[in-house]
């Protein structure tokens, strides 16, 4: 969904232990660099192949032949202009929010609310809010129709896009900046204003500048999102607002189309390709380090003016109740025969689902329930190595590993479909490609709260262990691996959640044998029957609730440092 | 550079409460009254969680007192924000700006007060040269060590010449050896250029070093304030005995408070003392008794010393040697500086303890 913010892991140092006399190691990273190829490489090579290659000759003319197309190139310059707005917009509001729990000094509860409602859209499919704008603004909707009596009014079009969009990813942009923004040593403020400036110079010489590599970063993950986001531009852009990843969408399931499909992905790929390389190399040298390591006194933040607190309380408010407005409309939806129509109590949408909707259900939980261990297991493994192993190719592994989770799902999904069509390898149609999709897609996550809690476990502990006479492997049983665990737990509900919600990839990997809710759910807005579609998204919600809140408690039980929590690891 | 318009500090019955998780309401500062004179300086000086820091973060306005006045030479600045207060902080982390270099660090305060262009770069320059950074100014923070850092954070506060400048424990974050060259520094400078300072630390040779004065603060009170000298000599309670250098403290009796001394009976020792307030005989009594402060003979016949005892320890420290001695019921901590070769007395030996009436304090009894 995004391009991730790739922490740049600290080669691993003289104490790591090198390949040559570990056999185990070399066939672990053997298999790893097999599994990569295979299910990262070797797809994105089948998609430039087909991309070049015209009738098995090289002709990269065509291609360009399809990007020059002026309606394309709108599409093109649509995306990248709803990037930006999206970029700009939702990290605003996500500083805005981020200010609001960290220098305004409210209570504790105040911001478990704002927690609590801003984790709904991260843990939604992307294009929820989509449908509740259909909901609530739509030719039937409850505020344009029912409430204003409008008749004709179009909600489609590059403002309801950008509205959803925005609404659908600033948490990711809050739960970016709130640790930045915490980060900053509060004495640092003190020390500006007892050299005599005023609230606002320091907001403006001392705390903007040291945020600066925080609000990049968020607004590169948020464009980066945006970007590959085609399920709400389906729902809310309508014609007049073409967007690539759609565009690509129905080349494909429209047209047939595939080697034109490829071609507009292809093009997703350069601006995602550059958001992927100003964050490695630009924003992750950027954050400025805490210059002592000893913290100075705790001090009470003064930045924010008195009278500015409730203020941003109330813009964040205003907000969380929109959301929450959407959300509980999505549910209201879900129970009445038809929203706009027939305001009737019914179950019918649930009873519905879990009949003729009975096997998405089965075959989501099936494949989540598949791709949870595996997708766990895999980043725990690769981060360990990362982080505590030294070997050839290291480096190398890692950029790979992040390659399917910074690309648009879009071009994933669309390079598995072409890699994964013939014999001997093919396996579209099956549950196994899904499966491995997930698993590459969304275990580097884990993969990164894996490295993030080795690096802040001192090698110390394992040589310590050593000394005392117990073996590599015992070692790494009663050592590393009861440290590690948070991040297996935290790695793993994420791999479920998106498993659960996901689309961009998947939708172009599903079938008559398996598919999938998040699948169910665009075909009935689709096909306008609005009432399943609500009831489908409230199932989603309550599923991928109950077991974040469980994962969470489990986490707390382990104790797991700030690094590996949950909401950390879906914050991008 | 032109030395800063001396200004005094006063802080009247000042008090702060916190809300502590486990502890509920408490008192973090408590009536504290201090009077820092125009170009002193002023330690604060205890354990942590005394206070110090709290009640010198109010005279800098990042706290707010609950009750109580400070006022900054005649102005009452108690409901002033920081930047309005005229000050310079050094705090214990330096809080350096971490995105500014050393000049943009240095020259914070000075734009704030729209000092621009060559005189800019004069002051700053001047300053850096004071704490021996002239060819600092391009550097990073992060590119510094610790000393050099603390000599910026030294520098942002001495350029605006502040009325009063503040220091929270500023040299906490350096070894031993950087600490001693630093607080020498801090002292000369301050000095130097004459300004009001106020200086907190728990390090009771460090307060010595520096101070014109010192308040010791305990449990959100000033226990007492004096020179280095008045508070070695003279401690006030337990408290200040203790925290003030090393100390025996003897609980006795009074037998005999006729003469020009009092007598003390401790635990079968006889020990003699100057009066300091008005006793009874039979009176309980604290005596503290300074280790460098007892005299320490073998006991030979003819030897000086009124208490005989036995050593139970011996610590050899290279300039000074520590003796544990046993006197009837009575254990002393004894320390004999510059202990020539063959002067060093054996464990188990019995030795004579000279106890002068000079070396034994009574204190004030408390509580």
């Amino acid at each position: 969904m995004t391009a991730a913010d790739l922490t740049v892991t600290r080669p691993a140092g003289p104490r790591a232990s090198g390949a040559s006399r570990d056999p185990a190691l070399r066939v672990t990273v053997a298999v790893l660099w097999a599994l990569l190829a295979l299910f990262v490489l070797y797809p994105l090579v089948s998609l430039l192949a087909r991309v070049a290659m015209d009738g098995g000759r090289l002709s990269p003319g065509a291609a360009l032949g399809v990007l020059a197309d002026p309606n394309q190139l709108r599409a093109l310059g649509n995306s990248l202009l709803l990037a930006a707005l999206v970029g700009v917009a939702g990290t605003v509001l996500g500083f805005l929010f981020a200010l609001t729990a960290s220098r305004a000094g409210f209570g504790r509860g105040w911001l478990a609310l704002l927690d609590a409602v801003t984790l709904l859209p991260l843990i939604s499919p992307p294009f929820t809010t989509a449908i509740a704008m259909i909901f609530s603004f739509g030719p039937r909707g409850l505020i344009t129709y029912q409430l204003l009596g409008l008749k004709g009014v179009t909600v489609y079009g590059l403002g309801s896009t950008f509205f959803s969009e925005t609404l659908t990813y600033f948490p990711i942009a809050y739960l970016t900046l709130r640790p930045v923004l915490a980060a900053i040593d509060a004495n640092v403020e003190d020390m500006a204003l007892s050299l005599g400036a005023s609230r606002l110079q320091v907001f403006r010489s001392v705390t903007l500048p040291l945020a600066i590599p925080g609000l990049a970063n968020a607004f590169l993950l948020l464009f980066a999102a945006s970007l590959a986001d085609f399920a709400t531009p389906l729902i809310l852009a309508g014609n007049s607002f073409p967007v690539l990843p759609t565009q690509a969408y129905l080349q494909i399931t429209g047209l047939f189309d595939l080697r034109g499909g490829a071609i507009l992905s292809f093009a997703l790929l350069v601006p995602a390709f550059a958001v992927f390389l100003l964050q490695r190399y630009w924003v992750s040298r950027r954050y400025y380090v805490t210059v002592t390591g000893k913290a100075g006194a705790r001090t009470a933040v003064k930045t924010v003016a008195p009278w500015l607190r409730p203020l941003l309380l109330a813009l964040c408010l205003a907000v969380t109740a929109v959301i929450a407005y959407f959300y509980a409309l999505l549910f209201y939806a879900s129970v009445v025969v038809a929203l706009g129509a027939n305001h009737a109590w019914t179950w019918r949408h649930y009873h519905v689902i879990f009949t003729e909707g009975a096997k998405a259900i089965r075959d989501t939980l099936v494949i989540a329930g598949l791709s949870m261990p595996l997708g766990g297991l895999y980043g725990v493994v690769l981060g360990y190595l990362i982080a505590r192993k030294r070997f050839v190719g290291r480096q190398a592994m890692e950029v790979v590993s992040m390659l399917n989770y910074a690309l648009p799902g879009t071009i994933v999904g669309i390079a598995y479909l072409i890699a994964f069509n013939d014999p001997p390898l093919a396996l579209t149609g099956g549950a196994l490609i899904i499966v491995a999709c997930y698993v590459f897609r969304y275990s580097p996550t884990g993969i990164r709260a894996t490295v993030a809690q080795l690096q802040q476990i001192d090698p110390a502990l394992e040589e310590a262990s050593l000394g005392l006479g117990a073996s590599t492997t015992v070692t790494f049983r009663r050592v590393t691996l009861p440290l590690i665990t948070p991040a297996f737990f935290a790695g793993l509900g994420v791999v479920f959640i998106r498993s659960m919600t996901a689309i961009s990839a998947t939708i172009f990997l599903v079938s008559i044998n398996w598919t999938l809710i998040t699948v169910r759910i665009l075909e009935n807005m689709t096909e306008l029957s609005l009432g399943p579609a609500a009831a489908f998204s409230v199932l989603v919600v309550a599923i991928v609730y109950v077991v974040i809140a469980a994962i969470g408690r489990l986490l707390r039980v382990l104790r797991a440092p700030g690094a590996v929590s949950l909401g950390g690891i879906l914050g991008g | 550079m032109e030395a800063a318009p001396a200004a005094g500090v006063r802080v009247e019955g000042v008090s702060k409460r916190f809300q502590h998780r486990v502890k509920g309401d408490l008192w973090a500062v408590r009536e504290v009254s201090l009077a820092v004179h125009p170009g002193e300086l002023l330690t604060l000086l205890g354990p942590s969680g005394c206070g110090k820091t709290t009640t010198l973060r109010m005279i800098a306005g990042f706290e707010e007192p609950d009750a109580g006045r400070i006022w900054i030479g005649d102005r009452d600045v108690t409901g002033l924000m920081a930047n309005r207060r005229d000050i310079g902080f050094v705090f214990q982390n330096y809080a350096l700006f971490p995105h500014l270099t050393v000049f943009d660090n240095v020259a914070y305060g000075l734009r704030i007060r729209g000092v621009e262009g060559g005189e800019l770069a004069r002051r700053v320059g001047e300053v850096l040269g004071m704490v021996g950074l002239a060819r600092y100014e391009r550097q990073q923070p992060h590119q510094l060590s610790g000393g050099e850092q603390q000599r910026v954070a030294l520098a942002r506060a001495i350029v605006i010449r502040p009325r009063v400048l503040l220091f929270d424990e500023p040299l906490s974050n350096l070894d031993a050896r950087l600490r001693v060259q630093m607080r020498d520094e801090i002292r000369r400078l301050q000095k130097g250029l004459a300004i009001t300072t106020v200086y907190v630390t728990h390090d009771q040779e460090e307060a010595m070093a520096v101070s014109d004065r010192i308040a010791v603060m305990s449990a959100g009170e000033v226990v007492q304030e004096g020179t280095a000298e008045d508070l070695y000599h003279r401690p006030a309670s337990e408290f200040v005995a203790q925290f003030i250098g090393r100390v025996n403290l003897v609980a006795g009796r009074v037998v005999d408070a006729a003469g020009a001394t009092v007598t003390v009976d401790a635990a079968g020792v006889r020990l003699r003392a100057f009066h300091t307030s008005p006793l009874r005989a039979g009176e309980a009594v604290r005596l503290a008794i300074r280790p460098e402060a007892i005299a320490l003979a073998p006991d030979d016949p003819g030897a000086e010393g009124e208490v005989v005892g036995t050593i139970v320890t011996r610590t050899f420290l290279g300039e000074k040697v520590d003796y544990t001695v046993r006197a009837g019921a009575q254990s002393f901590l004894v320390t004999r500086y510059n202990p020539g070769p063959g002067a060093v007395l054996e464990e188990g030996q019995r030795v004579r303890l000279g106890l002068s009436s000079d070396a034994v304090q009574i204190l004030p009894l408390e509580g």
